[in-house]
């Protein structure tokens, strides 16, 4: 079990004057039977009064709108969240062909977890990899999604400016390189082409240094700004697994979760409109500390000072790194 | 009545043919129909050129009063005189009686589809619906989900579309239109012409009024406010390009509310003003006829300059009341439309009254092979489309037209709908050219209101009439017409 307290600052410097901006945030830890979000607090400059819902995936979803003008925006989100331990890996039980003779009723029932989105579309690209993990599966379900994500891992460079935020996985299958949000889109796609629900997962990857802060190790943590992406598969029988194609380990208590959905679009940690016809820079910082460890040692460590965004960007939304 | 000889016709209808169709006035030529009797008897006396001179008269009312629509996708300038034919088609009581209970009974069972789809989506747990197809719809608004509307209402103003089929001579269900249907401003001018060029003949009939639509649906948009008491209402229009602008216009007007674009609207945590020039004004009830995608560009397309940025965050939060529904599409999709009936028996636990068209949904594989087979013989349409936009006659479609469309229609099978070529029943129209009168095919839209209770039903509806010889197209959009609808007190 790991306890974080995390603040995560998002930026917007604009080159002008801007007015009328509407922002949503899905900001908020998930709360459920993998982690306790204890706190969570939003505040914006300029200050503007927040309200909130639930989504369909039931993240909680954070809306605020700045009416005069302005020049710069900082959207701070302060949580102590509690990350339980993993469940053991399920047991390696269902085959994929009893797997596929419930194929037809998860579509049904997993629909949108199931179908190609804008993000994830499904290319004959992706076939070959598709093969390639059922090769390396034993024959078993849970089997073929962990062949997936080493596939995905071993295939594919992670290399910043690769791509950017509204990729789809084309530019990744092209160029054989991306950032996390990438690789989750890309093992989604092999998923869900063989049937498999599976949720894109938002969130933060807290660096090793960060969770050992009192021995300073200087470990690198693909990912290192911790806004990070990984993917959870539904396996028919064995439950949920947790996988991330980018770290090639697997998901421990330093996945942080914030949201779920079908692929970055519905999961957008901070996204807006605005009037005004100002360019914008955005910058984005995420601090971790663990809280309330057994020798109360705290420790401010900063993990992520997001570079510049190319300029080609006006949307206003982070990529997941 | 006995058929009569050609040479006894009056001049209008001299060598008139009912064409093996179900022709709405006559029971065979020159044998008018029980209601249609008394306007035939007028018309006899008509000479094609007093008929002409009152056409003309007609034109020039509609044309005077700037009531114009346009069609997209065509070159010709954007607005154009909505043809009008004089001659009215006209419903007596007891067959009115029963569509409108048809018409009661559906829009019941979509407003409760809705509902439920949004909400437990106990109809996709029983599997009387396959969840792929709903989630799959690309009207389907994830947004909706958990999302209480005021009154539990998401169908406030329908457009059904019937069809009679010359086969059975009953009305059918062709499509629903739970969106933003337009047309109903067409429906009650066009009574006013038909008043003013033929006098006479209305005199002679005892026909249900039309013109209290506006106000009732005034009444049903100020009871959605959230605080109650002097509702500000107001209807939001995509502006003076859109093809119903004339509309929409026509609509404020009539029921006393302004008239605002996107830009007129702000939203402040949650609550919508108006800008005017005194200031912010709190809006409490939105008649929107734009589309779901641009209403709001925080919730939808980001590049819409036609929506109110936060407008689904105050709807979510009760701030506001939006007609129709956001969402609605889902339920209006041409291959859900399949399902209708079952949502009928299912919410109600009744039989249909009216029927659909027997409908092949291409996203079920065994549906789709058949109508790969035969699509020179069927109606294939985009089952997100309104207005005809899209939709290819299969016995009227050239090579080129049809095999393109077969592979787009196997590309994405979901897409697409298939249903066989119905023998729309006709109604005499008047030919300029001939100065005769011929039949021509028509389908019939009544507008219906919704006010969490009841449904009411405008008595008639827009009759489209498509004016092309042979032709079975009636949307405005592609060239087609419209008649007064007259539905009589009694039976003739």
């Amino acid at each position: 079990m790991n306890r974080y307290r995390l603040v995560h600052v998002t930026e917007f410097h604009y080159d002008g004057p801007v007015s009328e901006s509407y922002n949503e945030v899905r900001l908020r830890p998930r709360h459920d039977d993998r982690q306790s979000c204890i706190s969570f607090r939003l505040t914006t400059t300029p200050q503007a009064p927040t309200v909130a819902h639930r989504d369909m995936f039931e993240n909680l979803v954070h809306q605020f709108n700045v009416l005069g003008e302005h020049r710069y925006l900082k959207v701070e989100a302060e949580s102590v969240v509690l990350i339980h331990d993993s469940p053991p890996a399920p047991p390696d039980t269902l085959t994929l062909a009893e797997f596929d003779a419930m194929r037809e009723e998860l579509r049904e029932e997993y629909f949108d977890l199931v179908a190609a989105t804008n993000y994830v579309p499904h290319p004959d690209a992706l076939r070959e990899f598709v093969r390639e993990a059922e090769e390396r599966s034993s024959g078993m379900a849970p089997g073929f999604a962990r062949a997936a994500s080493e596939l995905v891992h071993g295939r594919f460079r992670y290399e910043q400016g690769a791509t950017h935020v509204h990729s789809s996985i084309g530019d990744s299958l092209e160029t054989r390189a991306g950032v996390c949000q990438d690789f989750a889109h890309i093992l989604l796609a092999i998923l869900r082409m063989r049937g498999f629900p599976a949720y894109y997962v938002s969130g933060y990857l807290v660096p090793k240094r960060a969770v050992d802060a009192a021995e300073r190790s200087m470990e690198e943590v693909i990912g290192g700004q911790a806004s990070h992406a990984w993917v959870e598969v539904y396996v028919a029988g064995a439950g949920w697994m947790a996988l991330d194609p980018t770290l090639g380990a697997p998901v421990s208590t330093q996945h942080v979760r914030l949201a779920l959905g079908r692929d970055y679009g519905d999961v957008a940690p901070v996204r807006g409109v605005y009037r005004g016809h100002a360019g914008q820079r955005l910058s984005v910082d995420v601090l971790v500390r663990p809280v309330l460890d057994d020798e109360g040692r705290e420790h401010w460590t900063e993990t992520a000072a997001g570079p510049p965004q190319p300029p080609a960007l006006q949307s206003g939304q982070p990529q997941q790194q | 009545m006995t058929p009569k000889p050609e040479s006894e016709l009056p001049a209008l209808f001299s060598g008139y043919d009912t064409g093996g169709f179900y022709d709405e006035m006559f029971e065979s030529p020159g044998v008018p129909r029980p209601h249609y009797q008394r306007l035939y008897r007028q018309l006899s006396y008509m000479g094609p050129a007093e008929f002409q001179e009152r056409r003309e008269v007609a034109d020039l009312s509609f044309l005077v009063q700037g009531i114009t629509f346009t069609v997209y996708s065509d070159g010709r300038g954007t607005e154009r005189l909505f043809p009008f034919d004089l001659l009215p088609r006209i419903l007596p009581r007891a067959e009115w009686d029963q569509i409108e209970k048809g018409l009661s009974q559906r829009v019941i069972a979509l407003n409760l589809f809705l509902q439920d789809v949004y909400g437990s989506q106990q109809i996709l747990k029983d599997r009387k619906v396959p969840r792929s197809l709903v989630f799959s719809c690309r009207h389907f608004r994830r947004e909706m989900m958990g999302l209480e509307v005021p009154g539990s209402i998401h169908t406030h103003i329908s457009g059904i579309d019937l069809v009679r089929d010359s086969r059975t001579g009953e009305f059918m269900v062709l499509e629903d239109n739970v969106r933003t249907p337009s047309g109903v401003s067409y429906v009650l001018e066009n009574r006013l012409v038909t008043i003013r060029a033929l006098p006479q003949a209305f005199q002679q009939y005892a026909v249900l009024p039309v013109d209290d639509y506006p106000s009732h649906l005034g009444r049903i948009l100020r009871s959605l406010s959230p605080r109650g008491g002097d509702a500000v209402v107001v209807l939001l229009t995509p502006g003076i390009y859109n093809s119903a602008y004339f509309e929409h216009s026509f609509l404020a007007q009539q029921m006393g509310i302004e008239l605002v674009e996107g830009r007129d609207l702000v939203t402040d945590a949650g609550i919508v003003f108006m800008k005017t020039i005194h200031g912010l004004k709190r809006v409490d009830v939105i008649y929107r006829r734009v589309d779901d995608d641009f209403l709001d560009p925080l919730a939808f397309r980001p590049d819409s300059e036609l929506g109110v940025p936060g407008l689904m965050t105050a709807f979510r939060l009760g701030q506001v009341a939006i007609a129709n529904a956001v969402g609605n599409g889902v339920a209006d999709d041409k291959a859900v439309y399949a399902f209708v009936p079952e949502f009928i028996r299912y919410y109600l636990g009744q039989d249909p009254i009216l029927k659909n068209v027997e409908t092949y949904v291409c996203d079920r594989p065994a549906d789709c092979r058949y109508v790969l087979e035969h699509l020179q013989e069927m109606v294939v349409k985009p089952v997100g489309e309104s207005g005809g936009y899209g939709m290819v006659i299969g016995p009227s479609a050239d090579r080129a037209t049809i095999e393109s469309l077969r592979q787009r229609l196997k590309s994405d099978p979901r897409n697409w709908i298939a249903q066989p070529v119905v023998a729309l029943s006709r109604v005499p129209a008047f030919d300029s050219a001939t100065g005769r009168f011929a039949g021509r095919h028509v389908d019939l839209r009544p507008y219906c209101l919704f006010d969490g209770h009841k449904v009411t039903v405008a008595p008639g509806g827009l009759t489209r009439v498509a004016l092309q010889a042979g032709s079975l197209v009636v949307n405005s959009s592609q060239g087609g017409g419209s008649k007064d609808t007259w539905v009589l007190r009694g039976e003739s």
